[in-house]
């Protein structure tokens, strides 16, 4: 192992009332690999926001190589070498791949002029080091998000930091795309760098990571070596108790068909940069998981969307809810016909966020919960409450804002909305991207419990182990179209990958 | 913990508390000759008189806000249903009733034009009512000549019917109607936004568009009608304006949309959409009357009231504003 590269020592740090950190410790080395792990709200990202300069600790000391530092805002931050790759992307849409990479540093022929040459060919230096299909000159707001997630990197890269802390980098890119910045985390260990890195993703932590730390509450839990320990034991630290059956699969009753869907096809309009979708045609029971697996951009948000009523007028091909056909022109059409559509981003499309958890559960069913235009406040209060407790929501009460909540719980609204509608179909994009661990099984044993109780589910996931783990069935998207089709007990990582890259 | 709900709560109340201030203020420096010129009941009730045309339009605006959308119109508004009512009252002959659906159907039917524009043609508020208070104006102007209608009542030809005379008339000597007509639309919005379908869809599709529409909310319709409800308000507030300075003028209202707007924010309405209450915008607009009136009984220079307003809007959106640790 290298020298100490970096010491962060008895960090803490309140919110109001609240401990996010409490006399946290960590070191790293040179030419290391370090995971930082816990569920959502363990203090990971305070942690790294305090390194990077954004948060002020109220008490302990940082020490680059030795050297005690003040990091009191993220141009120091740089200057000590520290760089971060934020969760959320932090890129212009406006400008281009290029301005965006050297963000606030342009390089300058004379002042003022911009010597936009020389940032282009730097910039494709960078590019081709993560074999990253886009031009330098390609505005950001053009480039899909996994690809956005790859320019944020790359602006990490050219900061050519000695501590680079990346926060979940591989939470929007397909499983090919985090290959290659595996790829560039070995090569960038390998010249003497330390690297942070947090991920929700089991599997990444044995690919690359050396060791790892494990926080919860707030709190530092412990280190160990990546070599030396296995899953079990990670989650066991970062929820303190056994998480047995990570996927929790009832036999099922395959009923009559819920939904159908033939020939659907979908052309966006010129100018969006939405995948088409080409005659897909599929068949889900009551009782029964769908999953639908396939890489970032492969279509299956927009298949999705099309099922809701988002996109009708781009959209033809006929839907069958219990074998009668529908029509679906807008997404209340969508809701009554009995199809309910969680989307994939929580706070940017699912949650109003600056209002009550309450007002958010009841959200598609206003007409249901009032009379003459009046809200029946008493009825409604009821409904909250019940779903608050069915799904098990962590919060103090039914008028908390939603903005208050962890990830997971936040989710868990959105689960309780949906399903209170009581929809024959549940469409669920990507339900437990970002959440922790804990939640997570929560998440798993409710889909088994709606599939029990004879609801149809389709669930997009880009994690393989979670779709085969959950799915009765499991179909491939690949660019648009359907490609393959595998029962559970056949479906493996390697045939469904292989299936969705044709 | 303890001192931590208490500042929440003190920042919830704090334009209650600064309206408490301005008239705990006004109340002690305006005090002459031995007799307190503010605290006198007919002063307090011209404040009230005075801060109901801008609250009844505030209170469209506030529901246009929390969509996350603004209405430059009103002010303009303001002119082409003053002038619309009068004429139509003193030229055309129309009775006291017909003559206020015509008015606020004039509204409606410009809101429309407002809603359509931006919902349809997917225009941005901003741009839309800034060309259709150009359009209202010039509509107001061309259909009274350029110059004001004067009201006269009684019955006949060229008179205005008596009955619109008492838009400005004050109940038993003191209680201005239109400060009347004011509370009682306060109470009734307050109620719409807070206990209606209508209300929680405005908050919700203003706090998350997308959501809210793949909620199943209609989200074009409910601005349409909103920027129509905002509109016939407006009208509203016209007449009471017509009535007040016996005359329809098409040059009135300039500069409403701009108060109506400040009266919303100093009441602790979001620009930003989603957030805002009736109440607050009360508040606001009896912070903005408050001043005038005692700024105005301290015999100020008017040009240094318009600045004192200024920096007063600005210390008011600066408390509002959430911050960061």
């Amino acid at each position: 192992m290298g020298k100490v590269l970096l010491e962060m020592k008895h960090i803490s740090k309140s919110f109001g009332a609240v401990r996010a950190l409490k006399d946290v410790s960590i070191d790293l080395h040179e030419g290391e690999v370090l995971a930082l792990m816990g569920e959502n709200g363990a203090g990971k990202s305070t942690l790294m926001n305090i390194l990077s300069g954004s948060l002020l600790p109220q008490e302990g000391e940082i020490y680059v190589e030795g050297q005690k530092v003040s990091v009191t805002d993220p141009v120091t931050a740089k200057k000590h070498g520290i760089a971060k790759i934020h969760q959320e992307l932090q890129v212009v849409p406006e400008l281009n791949v290029a301005e965006n990479i050297f963000l606030g540093r342009w390089f300058k022929k004379k002042l003022p002029v911009v010597d936009f040459e020389s940032m282009i060919t730097e910039t494709q230096k960078y590019l081709d080091m993560l074999e990253l299909d886009v031009k330098p000159t390609q505005k950001v707001k053009d480039l899909r998000i996994g690809e956005q997630q790859l320019v944020e990197i790359a602006k990490a890269l050219s900061l050519d930091a000695r501590i680079l802390v990346m926060d979940e980098p591989t939470s929007a890119i397909s499983e090919k795309e985090a290959e290659k910045l595996f790829t560039i985390i070995r090569r960038l260990r390998s010249e003497g760098r330390g690297i942070i890195y947090i991920t929700h993703r089991m599997e990444e932590i044995f690919k690359i990571a050396d060791r790892l730390t494990v926080m919860r509450d707030g709190a530092y839990i412990g280190t160990v070596n990546a070599s030396e320990t296995d899953t079990d034991e990670i989650i066991r630290m970062m929820v303190g108790r056994d998480v047995s059956e990570q996927y929790p699969k009832d036999p099922t009753e395959k009923g009559d068909v819920a939904f159908e869907v033939k020939d659907l096809t979908y052309t966006p309009a010129p100018g969006s940069f939405r995948r088409s979708l080409k005659n897909i045609s599929l068949k889900v029971h009551h009782g029964e998981v769908l999953g639908i697996a396939g890489l970032a951009g492969a279509g299956r948000t927009e298949f999705f969307e099309c099922v809701a009523g988002v996109h009708a007028r781009e959209v033809t091909g006929e839907i069958y809810i219990e074998g009668k056909p529908v029509s679906i022109r807008k997404p209340g059409d969508a809701i009554r016909a009995g199809i309910s559509f969680a989307t994939e981003d929580r706070k940017g499309s699912g949650l109003v966020l600056q209002r009550s958890i309450g007002e958010n559960i009841s959200l598609p069913l206003l007409r249901q919960f009032s009379k003459y235009f009046v809200m029946d406040l008493k009825n409604e209060g009821r409904a909250w409450e019940e779903q608050i407790e069915a799904l098990k929501v962590k919060a103090p009460g039914s008028r908390t804002l939603a903005s208050a909540l962890s990830g997971g719980n936040q989710q868990k609204v959105i689960l309780a909305r949906w399903l209170l509608t009581k929809p024959k179909l549940l469409l669920l994009d990507e339900p437990t991207r970002g959440i922790d661990v804990g939640a997570k099984a929560e998440i798993y044993q409710l889909i088994n419990n709606l599939a029990k109780a004879g609801m149809a589910i389709i669930v997009v996931s880009s994690e393989l182990p979670e779709v085969i783990g959950i799915s009765d069935r499991i179909v491939t998207f690949c660019e648009g179209e359907l490609t393959g089709e595998f029962l559970q007990a056949e479906a493996t990582q390697e045939k469904l990958l292989h299936s969705a890259t044709k | 913990m303890k001192t931590d709900q208490t500042k929440v709560l003190i920042k919830k109340m704090q334009s209650v508390i600064a309206l408490i201030l301005i008239f705990i203020v006004a109340s002690v420096i305006c005090v002459q000759d031995g007799k307190n010129v503010f605290l006198d009941a007919r002063n307090l009730m011209n404040v009230l008189r005075a801060v109901s045309e801008n609250g009844i339009i505030a209170i469209g605006m506030t529901m246009i806000l929390i969509l996350g959308d603004i209405d430059l119109s009103v002010g303009s508004v303001v002119g082409l249903v003053s002038t619309g009512c009068a004429a139509l009252m003193v030229w055309n002959g129309l009775g006291f009733i017909p003559a206020v659906l015509a008015s606020l159907l004039i509204g409606a039917a410009f809101g429309f034009f407002n809603g359509i524009c931006i919902t349809k043609l997917k225009l941005q508020a901003f741009i839309v009512t800034l060309a259709s208070m150009n359009i209202a104006r010039g509509l107001a102007r061309f259909w009274a000549n350029g110059v004001g209608i004067p009201l006269t009542y009684g019955k006949g030809e060229g008179l205005a019917p008596p009955q619109f005379e008492v838009l400005q008339m004050r109940i038993n000597g003191l209680i201005p109607v239109p400060a009347i007509i004011f509370l009682i639309l306060l109470l009734i919005f307050h109620f719409i936004m807070t206990r209606t379908r209508f209300g929680r869809q405005l908050y919700a599709i203003g706090g998350n568009r997308q959501a809210s529409y793949l909620a199943g909310i209609n989200v074009d319709r409910i601005k349409l009608f909103t920027f129509m409800l905002c509109s016939m308000l407006a009208s509203v507030a016209a007449m009471i304006h017509a009535a007040q300075i016996s005359q329809g003028g098409p040059n009135e209202g300039s500069g409403y949309e701009l108060n109506a707007v400040a009266a919303c924010a100093i009441g602790g309405t979001s620009l930003a959409g989603g957030k805002g209450t009736m109440l607050g915008t009360l508040i606001g607009a009896l912070i903005l009357g408050m001043l005038d009136n005692v700024l105005g009984l301290k015999g100020v220079n008017s040009n240094l009231q318009l600045m004192v307003k200024g920096f007063l809007i600005i210390i008011a959106v600066f408390m509002q504003a959430e911050r960061k640790e």
